[in-house]
């Protein structure tokens, strides 16, 4: 067997896919044949210039937050770890003063006892982008008068629009930080996975804030039927 | 839809390997945009085909699932032409000399100190088939044998590409410009 041919096992060898018997052969060969232990210093070379220089990136934190919220078992899960997540937000001091004013400027009292709506479960479904503005403000009123009130917003068709990178409304105001700002009260946000690939919007232009479901109409019934949520078309 | 009890399996098997996932998607797309694209895609379609994966390791399988989808990615919005971001890849540059264990030869010195910035340009421009073979290995540590299933190619294939892969390295380290690829 010539060196030529030993191409093939070198690799295997260094990679530690060699049978013993086969690295054994190698190794004697090695001894005696000065070309190949060379090929071999260069292939021990580039596996350490390799593994000290670089690394496999991890995943970024809107990425994992979306995948875990999408795909973790249902209800609690998702939001333990939203809680999880602005946690980690909230421990920056600008951030979480940030948060306390924003709360406070939404913490108005329930008028009524016994209306804080601790249990009560609504889903909006927003189905066009004229009426998500007008969903929001009703939604702010929804809270406002029921701060226990658990909403999950499920955009599908041109709704999930709002929900998009650097969208804004007629206005020219942004979403984002409206939709941040219900985020921080508890309130979700799932975009329908059915309508990005129908409407071929990348998954990444849906903002960090909002998680991606398989279909938008399957998770309205989803909730509806399984967690006891009411239903409300806006 | 999946119940409960499959989505709980799904986040016990799956989901931990995002990491990987991710950071396989990185070098096959070279964009992080893509990258969190494609992972994203390649875990809906997991999800959703989660009924026909079998066993208890499910990373070279999802790997396979992000592999494809990369692609599919690059085949629908060609390649962003990402400039390289030597402020992001360039810090830590291994100081010269450090790691020296072969003194006698110097191509393998020449590799071995070849500075961060170098290697990751070499390695993002080779062919996407030798990178993605490279990467699954030293990267994700992964055996032939899960990357000939994840790649679909036979286990020859898997070694004659590994083997390639390190001397197009090699090469382009030690300044041979014909070595590089074209990075399709």
């Amino acid at each position: 067997m010539s060196c030529r041919d030993k191409t093939l096992l070198l690799d295997a060898y260094i990679d530690g896919e060699l049978e013993v018997d086969a690295a054994l052969k190698l190794e004697e060969h090695l001894g005696a044949c000065a070309p190949c232990r060379t090929r071999m210093d260069r292939l021990a070379a580039l596996r350490a210039a390799l593994r000290g220089n670089i690394d496999a990136e991890k995943a970024p934190r809107g990425l994992r937050a979306r995948l875990e919220a999408a795909y973790l078992p249902a209800a609690p899960a998702p939001a333990r770890l939203l809680s999880w997540r602005w946690g980690l937000a909230l421990a920056a001091p600008g951030l979480a003063a940030l948060a306390i004013a924003l709360w406070l400027a939404f913490a108005v009292p329930a008028p009524f006892a016994g209306a804080d709506g601790a249990d009560v479960r609504v889903v909006y479904h927003i189905s066009s982008t004229a009426t998500a503005r007008a969903a929001l403000r009703n939604l702010s009123n929804h809270l406002n008068a029921a701060p226990g009130a658990k909403v999950v917003v499920v955009a599908h068709n041109d709704g999930v629009d709002f929900l998009l990178r650097g969208a804004r409304d007629e206005l020219g105001q942004p979403f984002e930080p409206d939709v941040q700002r219900f985020l921080s009260r508890g309130v979700q946000f799932r975009v329908c996975y059915n309508t990005l690939e129908r409407r071929q919007i990348g998954a990444a232009e849906v903002i960090p804030a909002a998680t991606l479901v398989p279909s938008g109409i399957a998770e309205i019934g989803r909730l509806q039927s399984k967690e006891g949520y009411s239903y409300m078309r806006l | 839809m999946l119940d409960e009890i499959e989505r709980a399996r799904f986040a016990r098997l799956v989901l931990p390997h995002m990491d990987s996932a991710y950071g396989l998607a990185r070098w096959l797309t070279r964009d992080p945009a893509q990258a969190e694209e494609a992972v994203q895609e390649a875990y809906l379609r997991a999800f959703k085909y989660f009924g026909s994966f079998r066993g208890e390791d499910a990373r070279p399988w999802i790997l396979g699932v992000v592999r494809n989808a990369c692609y599919r990615l690059l085949e629908r919005d060609g390649p962003i032409a990402t400039p390289f971001d030597e402020e992001a890849h360039g810090e830590d540059a291994v100081a010269a000399g450090t790691v020296v264990r072969f003194p006698v030869d110097p191509e393998a010195v020449a590799i071995e100190r070849a500075e961060r910035e170098l290697l990751q340009r070499c390695l993002r421009e080779l062919p996407a088939e030798y990178r993605e073979t490279l990467v699954l290995r030293e990267l994700q540590g992964c055996s032939y044998r899960e990357i000939a299933r994840i790649a679909e190619v036979p286990l020859g294939t898997v070694m004659s590409r590994l083997s390639r892969a390190r001397r197009l390295l090699q090469r382009a380290l030690a300044g041979d410009p014909a070595a590089r690829g074209t990075g399709t």
